[in-house]
């Protein structure tokens, strides 16, 4: 194994001092493999943005240590920066400029730029090339600076929030490009909101919850060990619910009851003979397994045990 | 916050490249443009009006082109072109790149220096036309102009530093504003404040100008100083400039600011 592409220890980072000090990222660790695309997921607010914009080397962090190729993204800015490429959050770019003008201008800012042409085929925006940047749309403007992003061929590759703002087909298209890029050795730390997007691509996610990173892995490690749901509507709940095999516990919420399960088969099996054989009559039965979207908004609600305590949380340490 | 380096490391090509594209988005804004480049070489018309050869006219013409190129192309346009960089986040943007901060900045400026050099030495073979002078000692004047465009420059990343945006740069433009006209307005000034007046940068640079060009004393109206002392009677204004110079680098390592106010 050589050592991961980017690597971060203990950050932290803080805005403000005094009474308005506040902390958006709090010890946070995290390690992107070369080659291999990093997904870090998490509500707005979260950290994700604040923490990328440390391994970007934008800012120093309060406390912590980032690596990004072995370097120090600020102290060895020059060398860094020659090998990745950034995304921000929002792109920045002259109005006034065209396409293929603010293209010129990236590339004179590089060592050894890609050509022109290869770039604007990438990315599709050759027939733009003589519009100016405010006459884009936000979909051709998230890819002209993707195609800055990609102008220096870069090792390293971070992407906040690429396809936010993006149609469904030009998403795709990015997915698919970003896909390649990996494919081809490219190492990718990427942030999104979209659940969808992080499945299709991360070889790994990391999900961040208010400054911490509360749960990493695959997206199948991220979902095991989470409860599967079983949902459904009576006029009143048995209280056999709660003695079902596998079963991990009964949430009862007005009318509707939804039973936790380890094994949703197994449950699901039992509940139904037993209801059968009791001429109980079930509603809206649901039964679903353990999902990206359910752990994530379990944590974005604070119910995920992860996200209630304050210390680094034990499933997080035994995935890793 | 950002602070910039002592001996900033500059790859001189990639700041004229830089530069250049800076100068052409300075060519698509119009009212930007004749801000900067049409502006300062209004002044010098002022010497249609006076005897040809009138020294202290001259000095007077000459002081305030030189002051409308320092304001104009140099810290206005400066200062709006920050702002507004910064505020399309084109700043940042390009932080995340190979170019360095102090490339950055030296690119920005470099298209309203040029403009400002170039009113610089254009006013020569105008005054002469006019009937003035050439330079006495032109070496210095041109060090003299070099310098103020080096202070402008750096009071407008600080004017930045509180501009919120493009528009409130009209407002927040008027001090430095002010500290570049004292000098021309000190003689309206009671007896004790033009003595104050007289360590504005705007003062310092009217003195440089009938020094180093006109031989002008302090206070004469006819030329009575030869090229040797010149030196010594310039160093004085050279020194306040220098010093201004210094404080507006401090002030503006201190708050650069790269991301726009919230």
């Amino acid at each position: 194994m050589t050592s991961p592409a980017i690597q971060v220890r203990g950050l932290r980072r803080s805005y403000g001092s005094g009474a308005t000090a506040y902390e958006a990222v709090r010890g946070v660790d995290l390690d992107v493999p070369a080659g291999t695309l990093t997904a870090l997921l998490g509500t707005n607010g979260a950290g994700k943005t604040s923490t990328m914009e440390v391994v970007e080397g934008l800012c120093s962090p309060s406390a912590g240590e980032v690596r990004v190729l072995g370097l120090d993204p600020v102290a060895a800015r020059d060398q860094v920066r020659r090998r990745t490429g950034t995304l921000l959050q929002t792109s920045g770019f002259s109005g006034d400029l065209t396409v293929d003008e603010t293209l010129r201008m990236w590339a004179g800012t590089l060592t050894a730029p890609r050509p022109l042409a290869e770039v604007v085929d990438l990315l599709r925006l050759g027939h733009r090339a003589d519009v100016a940047v405010r006459a884009l749309s936000g979909g051709e403007r998230r890819r002209l600076d993707l195609a800055c992003a990609l102008m220096g061929r870069p090792e390293v590759l971070l992407l906040d929030e690429p396809t936010t703002g993006l149609d469904p087909e030009s998403r795709r298209d990015v997915w698919a490009l970003v896909r390649s890029l990996r494919d081809a050795g490219t190492t990718v730390l990427l942030t999104t909101h979209y659940l969808e997007e992080a499945e299709a691509l991360a070889d790994r996610l990391e999900i961040m919850h208010a400054g911490r990173i509360v749960r990493s892995g695959t997206a199948a490690e991220v979902v095991a060990g989470h409860p599967s749901h079983i949902r459904l509507r009576t006029t009143s709940a048995p209280a056999w619910l709660d003695e079902l095999p596998a079963g991990r516990g009964v949430i009862t919420d007005g009318g509707r009851t939804t039973v936790e399960t380890d094994a949703l088969q197994e449950t699901l099996t039992a509940l139904l003979v037993r209801a059968g054989a009791e001429g109980l009559r079930l509603d809206d039965l649901e039964a679903r397994h353990a999902s990206l979207e359910s752990v994530f908004l379990a944590i974005a609600d604070g119910t995920h045990p992860a996200t209630t305590t304050t210390t680094t949380p034990e499933p997080e340490a035994a995935l890793r | 916050m950002s602070t910039l380096p002592v001996v900033p490391r500059i790859s001189v090509p990639r700041t004229l490249r830089l530069a250049r594209w800076n100068a052409v988005l300075l060519t698509r804004n119009r009212l930007a443009l004749t801000y900067a480049a049409a502006l300062p070489l209004l002044p010098l018309a002022l010497l249609l009006g006076g005897d040809r050869g009138d020294e202290a006219l001259g000095a007077a013409t000459i002081a305030t082109t030189l002051t409308m190129a320092l304001v104009f192309p140099v810290f206005y346009n400066v200062l709006s072109q920050f702002v507004t960089r910064r505020d399309e986040l084109v700043l940042k943007r390009l932080r995340t790149g190979e170019a360095r901060d102090a490339e950055l900045l030296t690119a920005l400026v470099l298209p309203g220096a040029v403009i400002a050099v170039v009113v610089a030495l254009a006013a020569i073979p105008v005054a002469a036309a006019f009937g003035q002078d050439l330079p006495r000692n032109p070496l210095l004047y041109v060090v003299g102009v070099l310098a103020c465009i080096a202070l402008y420059a750096a009071f407008a990343f600080w004017t930045a530093a509180w501009t919120r945006n493009a528009e409130a740069a009209q407002l927040t433009s008027l001090p430095v504003i002010l500290l570049a006209v004292g000098g021309q307005l000190s003689l309206a000034l009671p007896e004790a404040a033009q003595r104050w007046a007289e360590l504005t940068p705007g003062a310092a640079l009217t003195g440089l100008v009938r020094v180093t060009w006109f031989g002008l004393d302090d206070g004469r109206t006819t030329s009575s100083l030869d090229l040797a002392a010149t030196w010594g009677a310039a160093a004085p204004h050279l020194a306040v400039l220098v010093a201004w110079t210094v404080a507006a680098f401090a002030l503006a390592a201190r708050s650069l600011h790269w991301e726009p106010r919230v």
